[in-house]
């Protein structure tokens, strides 16, 4: 598996994707060899059921939120391109990133970005704002049936009454990013992928 | 060329992948990327793959800038000229593009780029040779070490990328310095960056030194993320070195917080206890075990012979007579010897110092948590903002894998909103103020009237069982000689459910609840305790009466001894008469050991009636309904028996009253410490299997108060009341005379006196008189008292300032709010006013129509996916499409608004808000 990794992976493709999201090389490497191996149709792309193959992602009420997360509009097939790009997201900041390139696109795996990924996950309609059915649904996921509706709707009233700020009944990016202000994104969206 | 294969080796290894492969060589390589460049028909179904994603790559590289093309033609070139390893290509071609982009963005002169690049090709080719033997050392090393740790990763890692980014760094800085001069900056500006960027090189020139110094350099980075690597690992086993955490943690899941924090409490006494047991065991019984005269020496540590048959039955033994009540477990068994040993350990000294130690450690460990959780619970200001907004985005681990971990993580997610609607209902609760008042004032009443009820009937059974106490044993029944237990273990039965049934009335928060419950059993309790007391004083006094004739008849015997033995051997010359068997001595009742036999007696009834209920009122019924549910009229498990609920407050106060059994009886058996240590332990094990296998979380699951201060308070006021009769004991009454290491004193604390006069130089001496002079304590007393006050109304005065701030806070925050939303409405009022115009407002209004109509289709869709995974979550798929339709935008145009459902009363948001929102609802 691995050996082939390598020598499919074209150099300018690698070359492309570490500029794109900052990976390093041998992160690369091995990254597509955990594609490769996700990969059951063996057809270079992935497809829901791949990653739901994965336990982490199987459990996780939010799980197909993720999954969706990776998918662009309307296909249902990801390539390894596309899997990095989201993967991108959680690579850690470093510290050498924080301040460099003021001035350049913001990374993959700005404190913006990584929060707008979370933002995705709950924006189930895309439409940049996340709403009270939204909301309902995200809840259902979350515990089950263990809550009468009407406790479930109070809670999402609740929510959206803490967030909201101009009153518009749903939580937009920038209320989300206010209400997650406090919360060390940079570090919990992050995964420590092996050098 | 061998050198270069192992290079290749080495980064497959890096990767984590068999070297099965097969090794190419470079021009291989070469031959194999081109022929995929342009594709080729293959067998193999990977090939096929390949090539299917080569052409689509191809396809995608078409769409991209020339400038990378312009940049690859150089650099293929390159490659073939150079027969390069591939790593090195790579470095230095990510190098390039840096550079490049750097160059760009700093726009230096051009000239300055010329000298630049030169420099760079050297620089780079120097260095990749130098890499490259690098690397070659490396992979000898690694082959040696033969397998992929993360070690092998770290160093790699240093060698990589990082070289390549820290040594353009390192070089852009050393530019800057050099260049620093010219610019056009402030000094100061110049003199900050100059140290930044010295710094800087300082600290990376290392990683392009030659030899020694990128060695040294690589070791360093290895070494910091070794050490990071050891924290992480350090932490980790910090967490799993906290006993119980995990059965803690999953108990909280699924009972809420107020369950877990009766076995917190738990975790904490057992704690403490273990210090205690230390103490206790290091310093008392362990010394006198090892060094002090061997079981049957003496009298005090000899079964008399009367009890010598029975002493080894079950049932004595289970009594602690026998050998029990002979042993280092109780007062009685220590000797008065000064000193016992080859360590000249003065035991009597250890015993009572030991005794009082025990009860100021115990003083400070419970007011230092107390201390500590006050100021954890202090700063919950910023968590009311935004609770439930928190709890939905955060709540969930990504991490977690296990199904098992998946479902506490539900039920702990499930519990934890439940908690907080329960809160938010309280805080919402508008209410008849004054039918309340009435209702808690008369419950209190009612409560008042019930204990003083059965305060005054321990008080009157207590009196008649003193008068039965004076008639003889035969004219009493049965009932009336347990009379005094009997009522006890009723009112301690009957009380506390009918305190919960008349704090129904009193409709509080059930935290709230749960501490008036707790400070209402407390109450009867005290009852118990008081009972309990009394009837061991009274037994203490007759022991010293009954004492002092034994003291005498023993004295009487000891000289009838010795003059029989004068008389009858008056021929002998022996100076020395044969010593009485120890078991044949006469010997007093020796109260203290009696206490102590009544505390242990009591603790371990308190154990069984414990577990045993546990496994009656808990187990047995949890059985029955389980299994009898399937052949009986009505649900028992819905309907009337049910599951048990835990018992919150009944388990904290028996945990707060058995240990204050200990701190009482601790001193007169030493013993008793390591037998709670062994009760807390199994009642970990035992209730917490009880709690997970047996009960039902309750009806409405509340969050613990951050601070468990209110268990700690219960404990203080325990320690004090026993501390009192202790103390009292040791203060007034002597000590038995022939048992116990203080046996021949006239007052316990004689022991530090006789100390202090024998053992302490005399200037320390005579400065104890002068301290214990009352014209120096007394004074003593009073500033403390004076300093108690200060600090006092200095805590306070900080708390007011404390809640002004937060007041203030609140205030900023509800300010800006306002202020944002009023910005807001005035411009939505602008708005309005635009929308009236004729001009936009058609076209946007069918545009946003269309979307309300492509959405329902959507979010339907997407909701079809959670029925699909098979996590058996039961999540209702009907009702998601329903709700998903139900999408405010659409509810424009239904007669029900844009508000919240009719059915969330408690929650609602507050009309000025919904108002609002009606407002502009027509204009989407």
């Amino acid at each position: 598996m691995g050996s082939r990794a390598s020598t499919l992976l074209r150099e300018e493709e690698i070359e492309e994707i570490k500029k794109e999201t900052g990976f390093s090389h041998s992160q690369i490497t091995r990254l597509y060899s955990r594609f490769t191996s996700l990969d059951k149709g063996e057809n270079g792309t992935l497809s829901r059921e791949d990653f739901q193959r994965i336990p982490e992602l199987a459990i996780n009420p939010l799980g197909d939120r993720i999954i969706n997360a990776f998918f662009p509009e309307g296909e249902d097939q990801v390539n390894f391109r596309g899997f990095m790009r989201t993967l991108a997201h959680f690579r850690p900041i470093e510290d050498n990133e924080k301040n460099k390139d003021p001035s350049g696109t913001e990374p993959l795996n700005s404190r913006n970005n990584k929060l707008l990924f979370a933002f995705r996950l709950y924006d189930l309609d895309r439409d940049d704002k996340i709403s009270r059915d939204e909301l309902l649904q995200v809840l259902r996921m979350m515990v089950g049936v263990n809550i009468s509706d009407e406790q479930l709707g109070s809670i999402a009233d609740r929510t959206i009454q803490e967030a909201d700020q101009n009153g518009d009944n749903s939580i937009s990016f920038s209320e989300f990013i206010k209400v997650l202000e406090k919360v060390d994104v940079e570090q919990k969206m992050s995964i420590r992928f092996l050098h | 060329m061998p050198r270069k294969k192992s290079d290749i080796i080495v980064k497959m290894e890096d990767v984590g992948m068999e070297v099965d492969g097969s090794v190419t060589s470079d021009s291989e390589e070469n031959a194999g990327r081109k022929s995929r460049r342009n594709p080729k028909p293959k067998s193999s179904p990977a090939a096929g793959r390949n090539n299917q994603t080569a052409a689509s790559r191809t396809r995608r590289k078409a769409g991209e800038e020339e400038e990378e093309e312009e940049e690859e033609a150089p650099r293929k070139a390159k490659v073939s000229k150079r027969k390069a390893a591939k790593q090195h290509d790579s470095d230095e071609e990510s190098e390039e593009d840096r550079r490049s982009r750097a160059e760009n963005r700093n726009a230096a002169s051009k000239r300055q780029k010329e000298e630049k690049n030169k420099k760079d090709k050297e620089n780079v080719n120097g260095r990749a040779e130098e890499s490259g033997k690098e690397n070659g050392k490396k992979s000898k090393r690694r082959t040696k070490d033969g397998s992929s740790s993360s070690e092998e990763s770290d160093a790699e890692s240093v060698s990589e990328e990082e070289m390549a980014r820290l040594k353009e760094e390192v070089e852009e800085k050393k530019k800057l310095i050099s260049t620093l001069r010219n610019k056009p900056w402030r000094m100061r500006r110049r003199l900050q960056c100059l140290k930044d960027a010295q710094q800087f090189v300082e600290k990376f020139e290392g990683a392009l030194g030659k030899g020694k110094g990128r060695k040294l350099y690589a070791f360093k980075v290895m070494i910091t993320k070794k050490w990071i690597k050891f924290n992480r690992d350090f932490e980790n086993f910090k967490t799993a070195c906290i006993p119980w955490e995990r059965k803690i943690k999953e108990v909280e899941s699924h009972f809420g917080s107020s369950v877990a924090s009766y076995f917190l409490f738990l975790r904490w006494m057992y704690g403490m206890n273990l210090v205690l047991f230390g103490f206790v065991f290091g310093l008392i019984v362990i010394p006198e075990v090892l060094m002090g005269l061997p079981y049957g020496s003496i009298p005090r540590k000899t079964v008399p012979r009367g009890e010598q048959a029975k002493a080894m039955d079950f049932s004595v033994l289970f009594e602690f007579g026998g050998y029990c009540k002979y042993s280092f477990l109780f007062y009685g068994y220590y000797n008065n010897q000064r000193t016992i040993g080859p360590l000249q350990f003065r035991l009597p000294l250890s015993y009572l110092l030991v005794g009082v130690g025990s009860f100021g450690y115990s003083l400070m460990v419970v007011i230092r948590t107390m201390a500590k959780n006050s100021n954890e619970g202090g700063d919950g200001a910023e968590e009311g903002e935004f609770t439930f907004a928190w709890k939905m985005f955060t709540s969930w681990d990504y991490l977690i894998g296990n199904s098992e971990t998946a479902d506490n993580k539900f039920a702990s997610i499930t519990t934890s909103f439940k908690e907080s609607i329960v809160d938010e209902q309280e805080n919402q609760k508008d209410e008849n103020v004054h039918l309340r008042r009435f209702l808690r004032v008369l419950a209190n009443f009612l409560i008042l009237c019930s204990l003083g009820g059965s305060g005054y009937l321990i008080y009157y059974v207590v009196k008649r069982s003193q008068t039965f106490a004076n008639m003889e044993e035969e004219e009493l029944t049965w009932f009336e000689k347990n009379e005094v237990e009997f009522v006890m273990s009723l009112l301690g039965l009957v009380c506390p459910p009918l305190f919960e049934t008349i704090a129904e009335l009193e409709e509080y928060h059930p935290r709230i609840a749960l501490k008036w419950q707790l400070g209402r059993i407390f109450a009867l309790f005290l009852g118990n305790l008081y009972t309990f007391l009394f009837a061991l004083f009274d037994e203490v006094n007759a022991k010293l009466e009954r004492e002092k004739d034994i003291k005498n008849a023993t004295i009487w015997a000891m000289k009838e001894h010795y003059s029989n033995f004068s008389e009858f051997n008056i021929s002998l010359d022996a100076t020395m008469p044969p010593t009485l068997d120890p078991a044949d001595v006469l010997r007093g009742p020796c109260w203290e050991t009696a206490v102590g036999i009544e505390f242990v007696k009591l603790t371990v009834s308190d154990i069984q009636v414990t577990y045993l209920m546990i496994l009656l009122g808990d187990f047995l019924r949890a059985l029955t309904v389980r299994f009898l549910n399937y052949c009986w009229c009505w649900d028992l498990e819905a309907g009337f028996p049910s599951y048990a609920e835990f018992d919150i407050s009944g388990n904290v106060l028996g945990l707060i009253f058995n240990q204050g059994m200990i701190w009482m009886g601790a001193f007169y058996a030493p013993g008793l410490v390591g037998l709670n240590v062994l009760r807390l332990l199994t009642s970990m094990y035992f209730q917490c299997w009880a709690v997970m296998s047996c009960n039902v979380p309750h009806e409405r699951v509340f969050k613990a108060s951050k601070s468990n201060n209110f268990y700690m308070g219960l404990l203080l006021l325990i320690l004090f009341l026993s501390l009192l009769p202790v103390v009292y004991t040791i203060m007034t009454l002597p000590p038995s005379f022939d048992c116990g290491p203080f046996s021949g004193k006239q007052k316990m604390y004689d022991v530090i006196t006789e100390t202090i006069e024998k053992d302490l130089p005399a200037f320390l001496a005579t400065l104890f008189t002068y301290a214990a002079n009352p014209g120096l304590i007394i004074p003593a007393v009073l500033l403390m008292v004076l300093a108690i006050y200060y600090l006092n109304s200095v805590s306070k005065a900080y708390q007011r300032a404390n809640a002004e701030l937060r007041k203030k806070m609140q205030m900023q925050r509800d300010e800006e709010k306002n202020r944002r939303n009023n910005k807001d409405s005035t411009n939505q009022v602008m708005k309005d006013l635009e929308d009236l115009m004729p001009k936009k407002s058609p076209l946007s209004t069918s545009g946003k129509d269309a979307e309300v109509r492509s959405e329902p289709d959507k979010s339907a869709k997407v909701s079809q996916k959670p029925g699909s995974v098979a996590t058996g979550r039961g999540v209702n798929l009907q009702k998601d499409v329903s709700l998903a339709t139900a999408n405010p935008r659409v509810a424009v145009s239904c007669p029900r608004g844009p508000g919240p459902l009719p059915g969330s009363t408690p929650l609602q948001a507050s009309p000025a808000r919904r108002g609002r929102g009606r407002v502009h609802a027509p204009r989407r």
